[in-house]
C-alpha cells in the first residue's frame, strides 16, 4: 500500500469521523451526547492532521494533534461542569430547553407536542372495604431521582 | 452736541428710555405706578421737541427774505451698515457705489411740526391712560408698548433715511399689532391684530420695493447730501450748488453722494436731479402702496375698523392722531419724487378721495360708536391724500395742516368714545345707549367740540384745514383740472356726509330718552378727573388749533403754517407748481360752501335722529320706495369687502395653507418617517432567526460554510 493509498484512507476515516459527529451535534438534543458528537468531529480533525503529517514527513501535524487533545480535555472539564450545572437548574439534558438568549418579543420554540397518553380506565379489584388504607411513605413520593 | 443736536437725540431717546424702565421694572418693581416712567419720558420729550420747534422757527425766520433756501439741520449718530462697494452702476465696468446705513437724525420745519403734534398727543393720551386702563392686568405692559410706540413714531419722523424710515414704520406697525391684541384673551381683539398686521405687511411690500427702486435709480438711499469727507452737507447755495460743487460758508468740498431729498438735487433747475416717467410713476405708486397700507386707503383699509378692538387710547394715538397719518407724512416728505411723476400724484388724490367718500357712506350706518369714528378717520385720511395729490404747495401744505389738525380732534373724539365706554361698561353700541348728555356732561361737551371741528364748522380746527384742502383741489394741480374739480365736487359731498355721521353718532349717544345697558351697572358716571383734563385740553385746542396757520398780521391771512413749512427743503426746492391765487390764503367762496354743506349736514341728522318720528319714517319709506334698502345694506355691511378679500384671498390662501399642511405632514414627513421604519422592518424580518436554539445557530454555521466552501469549489478562477 503507497502512501497517497494511506493518506485517503485516513482522510476518509477522518471524514467520516467529522461528518458523523456533525450530523450528532445537530441532530442530538441531549446535551452530552452533543459534547460526544463534538469530541468526535475532533477527531476526525485530528485524525486527517496526523495522516497528512504522515503523508508530508512533518511531525507539525502530529504536534498539532497534541495540542486538540489537550484542549478537549479542558474542553471537558468546563462542558461538563456547565452541563451538569445546566442540569442542576432545570432537571433536564435538553438543549432545547434553553432558549433565554433568544430576540425580545420571539416565540419561544415549543417542540411538537406530543399527544397525551390516552388515559386508561383503571380497573382495580373491587373488595368490601376492610381495615385502613395504607399511608404512603412521603419521603418516597418527594424524592427526585438523579442520574 | 450742539444744543439743537441734543434735542433731536434727546426727543425718541426719552421715550426709549421709559420704554426700557418700564419692561424691566414693571412687573416686579412698579406695577400700579409704571405710569410714571412713561408720562415723564412721553412730556419730556414734548418739552424737547417744543425747544426744537423754537429752534427751527428761529432758523426759519433768520433765513426768511434769502432766496428760498430750506432749513435742515442733519446730525448723524452711527453707522449701521457699511458697504463700500455694494453696486456696480452700469454694469461690472462702472464705478462701485458705497450703500450705507447711516443713523441719521434730521430737524426741519415738517418733522418739528410732526415731532411735536405725536409727544403732545401722546402725553395727554398717557394720561387718560392712567384713569382708562386703572386696574387692567397688563397696565405695566401697556404703559411700555406705548413708550415704544412714541420712541418709534418719533423716529419715524426724524430719520433721514429711507432704510430708517422703513424700519421704524414696521417698528410703528408692530407697536399697532401688540396694541390692538392688548387684551390678547379676546379672540376678536387677537384676530384684529393680525389682520392689521398682514394687511399692513402687503402694503409694506410694495413700499419696500419702491425703496429698492430708488436705490437702483438714485443710487443712495439718505435724504440729505453727504460730503467726500462722510459729512452731510446741508447749506447748499442754490447757484453754485447747480453745478455740484456748493462753496456756501465753511462747506467740506464737493457733494459725493447727492441724497434723494438733498438741496444739492433739489437745486437743479427744472426737476433736472428727479427722474420722471414710467420708473418715476413706479416708484410713486410703489410708496403709494405701502402709504395704502399704513393709512389705511381704499384697497387696503379693512384693518382699521378692526383695530378698535384695542383700548380706546390706543385708538386715539396710533389709530387717529399719528401713525395712520405716516403715509401722509411720507408723502409730503418726497414731495419732489410725486411732482416728477404727475400721474402717480393724480392717482393719490383719487384713491384718497374715493377712499373718503367710501368711508363715509359705511360711516353713515354703523352701530359701534368707535366704528364710526373709525371710518371717520379712514375718510379723513382720505382728505389728507387728496390735498398731497392735487401736488401744488398749497394742496400738499393743506394735507399737512389737515393731518396736524385731524389729530387734535379725532383723539379728542376716540377719548371721548372712551370715557363713553369706561362707563357704559366697555360697550360702545350706540344702539344700546342713549341721553348719556345728563350722566356725563363734560364728555358729552368734549364729543360735540370734536364733533365741530370734525364737521368743519367755523372757528373749530377742521374748518380751516379741511377748507384749505377743498380750496386746493378746487385750484388743482398743473393738469388734470377736469379730474381735479370731481374730486373737488366729491370731497364737499363727502364733507355732507361728515357733518351727517358724526352728528348722528353725538345724537344717538347724548341725546334722546336717557337709558344705559345692564353692564355698566348702577354706576354709571362721568370719568374721574384724571380722563377729563386731557379731554378738555384736547376740546381747548380742537377750537383753537387751526389758529396756527394764521397770519397775525394785517393783511389778515391763512398761511403761517404755509410759510413755515415751505422752509422744508423738499418743499421749499421742489418746483412745486404755484397756481395764481395766494397760495394758503383765505377762501372765501369755497368757505361759505363748505360752511353751508356742514350745517346742512347737521341739520340733516338733527332731523332724522331728533325730530319728529313720523316724519322720518314717512322720508324713510319714501327713500326706500326710490333705491329699495340695498344701500342701507350695503352701507351696513361695509361694502362686503371683508367678505370679498375672505373669498378672493383669505380662503385661497388658506387652502394653500391647508394643502401645504397636508404635503408637510403626509409627504414630507411620511418620506422621512418611512426612513427611519425600513431598518425596523428588516430587523423585525431578521429578527425570527435569533431563536435563541443552539443547534439552529449550529446549523446556520455550518449552512454558511458551506455556501462559502461550495462558492470556492465551484469559483472557476480560484
Amino acid at each position: 500500500m503507497d502512501e497517497l493509498q494511506l493518506l485517503d484512507r485516513y482522510l476518509l476515516i477522518g471524514a467520516l469521523l467529522f461528518g458523523i459527529g456533525l450530523v450528532g451535534f445537530l441532530s442530538r438534543r441531549n446535551m452530552i451526547v452533543m459534547f460526544l458528537a463534538a469530541e468526535m468531529m475532533l477527531q476526525g480533525v485530528s485524525l486527517s492532521l496526523v495522516a497528512w503529517g504522515r503523508f508530508h514527513n512533518d511531525w507539525g501535524g502530529q504536534m498539532l494533534v497534541i495540542f486538540i487533545l489537550t484542549v478537549a480535555a479542558c474542553e471537558a472539564g468546563i462542558a461538563l461542569a456547565l452541563v451538569l450545572m445546566l442540569y442542576h437548574r432545570s432537571g433536564k439534558l435538553d438543549i432545547a430547553f434553553w432558549q433565554t438568549l433568544r430576540e425580545a418579543n420571539q416565540p419561544r420554540y415549543v417542540d411538537q407536542q406530543l399527544p397525551d397518553e390516552p388515559i386508561q380506565p383503571e380497573h382495580w379489584p373491587s373488595l368490601p372495604t376492610a381495615g385502613v388504607e395504607p399511608r404512603q411513605p412521603v419521603e418516597e413520593l418527594i424524592h427526585r431521582s438523579h442520574v | 452736541m450742539s444744543n439743537l443736536e441734543t434735542l433731536m437725540v434727546l426727543v425718541p431717546a426719552l421715550p426709549l428710555a421709559a420704554c426700557l424702565i418700564t419692561a424691566l421694572l414693571g412687573a416686579a418693581v412698579l406695577k400700579e405706578r409704571s405710569h410714571w416712567p412713561v408720562i415723564a419720558g412721553i412730556v419730556g420729550s414734548f418739552v424737547c421737541s417744543l425747544f426744537l420747534l423754537f429752534d427751527v422757527l428761529d432758523m426759519v425766520r433768520e433765513q426768511r427774505g434769502q432766496t428760498s433756501v430750506g432749513v435742515e439741520h442733519v446730525v448723524t449718530l452711527w453707522t449701521w451698515a457699511d458697504i463700500s462697494d455694494a453696486y456696480q452702476a452700469g454694469g461690472a465696468n462702472g464705478a462701485p457705489r458705497p450703500f450705507d446705513i447711516a443713523v441719521t437724525l434730521r430737524a426741519d420745519p415738517l418733522t418739528a411740526v410732526m415731532l411735536s403734534m405725536v409727544t403732545f398727543i401722546s402725553s395727554l393720551v398717557a394720561i387718560y391712560s392712567v384713569g382708562y386702563m386703572r386696574g387692567d392686568r397688563g397696565y405695566w405692559r401697556f404703559f411700555c408698548y406705548v413708550a415704544l410706540f412714541v420712541f418709534s413714531m418719533t423716529m419715524l419722523v426724524s430719520v433721514s433715511n429711507f432704510a430708517l424710515l422703513y424700519v421704524f414704520w414696521e417698528a410703528v406697525g408692530l407697536c399697532s399689532y401688540l396694541l390692538i391684541g392688548f387684551w390678547y384673551e379676546k379672540p376678536s381683539a387677537a384676530a384684529a391684530g393680525k389682520k392689521a398686521f398682514l394687511v399692513t405687511r402687503v402694503g409694506d411690500f410694495g413700499f419696500a420695493i419702491g425703496l429698492f427702486l430708488i436705490w437702483t435709480t438714485y443710487g443712495t438711499l439718505n435724504f440729505h447730501d453727504v460730503g467726500a469727507d462722510g459729512s452731510v452737507i446741508t447749506n447748499a447755495q442754490p447757484n453754485e450748488a447747480a453745478t455740484g460743487r456748493p462753496q456756501g460758508p465753511g462747506l467740506p468740498g464737493e457733494v459725493s453722494i447727492r441724497g434723494v431729498l438733498g438741496q444739492s438735487r433739489l437745486v437743479l433747475p427744472d426737476q433736472a436731479g428727479y427722474v420722471g416717467g414710467a420708473v418715476g410713476v413706479a416708484i410713486c405708486l410703489c410708496l403709494l402702496a405701502g402709504a395704502c397700507g399704513k393709512s389705511a386707503q381704499f384697497p387696503l383699509h379693512v384693518w382699521l375698523p378692526d383695530a378698535m378692538e384695542g383700548p380706546s387710547p390706543v385708538s386715539a394715538l396710533i389709530h387717529a392722531a399719528t401713525m395712520v397719518t405716516a403715509g401722509v407724512y411720507m408723502f409730503t416728505r418726497v414731495t419732489p419724487l410725486l411732482v416728477a411723476a404727475p400721474e402717480a400724484r393724480v392717482s393719490v388724490a383719487v384713491v384718497g378721495c374715493f377712499t373718503a367718500l367710501l368711508a363715509g357712506i359705511i360711516a353713515l350706518t354703523q352701530d359701534d360708536l368707535k366704528r364710526v369714528l373709525a371710518y371717520s378717520t379712514i375718510s379723513q385720511l382720505g382728505y389728507m391724500f387728496l390735498g398731497v395729490g392735487v401736488g401744488t404747495l398749497a394742496g400738499i401744505v393743506a394735507g399737512m395742516f389737515h393731518l396736524f389738525t385731524h389729530a387734535f380732534f379725532k383723539s379728542l373724539l376716540f377719548l371721548s368714545a372712551g370715557s363713553v365706554m369706561h362707563a357704559m361698561g366697555n360697550t360702545a353700541d350706540m344702539r344700546r345707549f342713549s341721553g348719556l348728555r345728563r350722566i356725563m356732561p363734560w364728555t358729552c361737551l368734549t364729543f360735540l367740540a370734536g364733533c365741530l371741528a370734525l364737521s368743519g364748522v367755523v372757528p373749530f380746527a377742521g374748518f380751516w384745514s379741511k377748507d384749505a384742502i377743498l380750496a386746493a383741489a378746487h385750484e388743482g394741480g398743473a393738469g388734470y383740472h377736469e379730474t381735479y374739480q370731481v374730486l373737488y365736487y366729491a370731497g364737499l359731498f363727502t364733507a355732507l356726509l361728515t357733518a351727517i355721521y358724526t352728528f348722528r353718532g353725538f345724537f344717538l349717544t347724548f341725546y334722546g330718552e336717557t337709558r344705559v345697558p345692564p353692564e355698566a351697572g348702577h354706576h354709571a358716571h362721568e370719568a374721574p378727573p384724571v380722563m377729563l383734563v386731557p379731554l378738555v385740553i384736547l376740546a381747548v385746542c380742537a377750537l383753537v388749533v387751526g389758529a396756527v396757520n394764521w397770519e397775525f398780521s394785517w393783511p389778515f391771512g391763512a398761511d403761517a403754517l404755509y410759510h413755515f413749512l415751505l422752509a422744508t427743503p423738499s418743499l421749499a426746492y421742489a418746483a412745486v407748481p404755484h397756481v395764481a391765487h395766494e397760495a394758503g390764503g383765505l377762501h372765501f367762496e369755497v368757505q361759505a360752501v363748505s360752511t353751508i354743506t356742514a350745517l346742512t349736514g347737521i341739520g340733516i341728522a338733527a332731523f332724522l335722529y331728533l325730530g319728529d318720528r313720523r316724519q322720518v319714517a314717512a322720508l324713510t319709506r319714501w327713500t326706500s320706495s326710490i333705491y329699495g334698502l340695498r344701500l342701507y345694506q350695503l352701507s351696513y355691511g361695509k361694502f362686503f369687502f371683508d367678505g370679498i378679500y375672505s373669498v378672493l384671498v383669505v380662503w385661497p390662501l388658506w387652502f394653500l395653507a391647508l394643502f401645504s399642511y397636508w404635503f408637510d405632514r403626509w409627504i414630507v414627513d411620511g418620506l422621512v418617517n418611512l426612513l427611519g421604519k425600513l431598518p425596523v422592518a428588516v430587523g423585525s424580518m431578521l429578527r425570527s432567526l435569533q431563536n435563541g436554539m443552539v443547534q439552529f445557530y449550529a446549523l446556520a454555521m455550518v449552512l454558511g460554510l458551506l455556501v462559502l466552501v461550495g462558492t470556492i469549489l465551484m469559483w472557476p478562477a480560484m
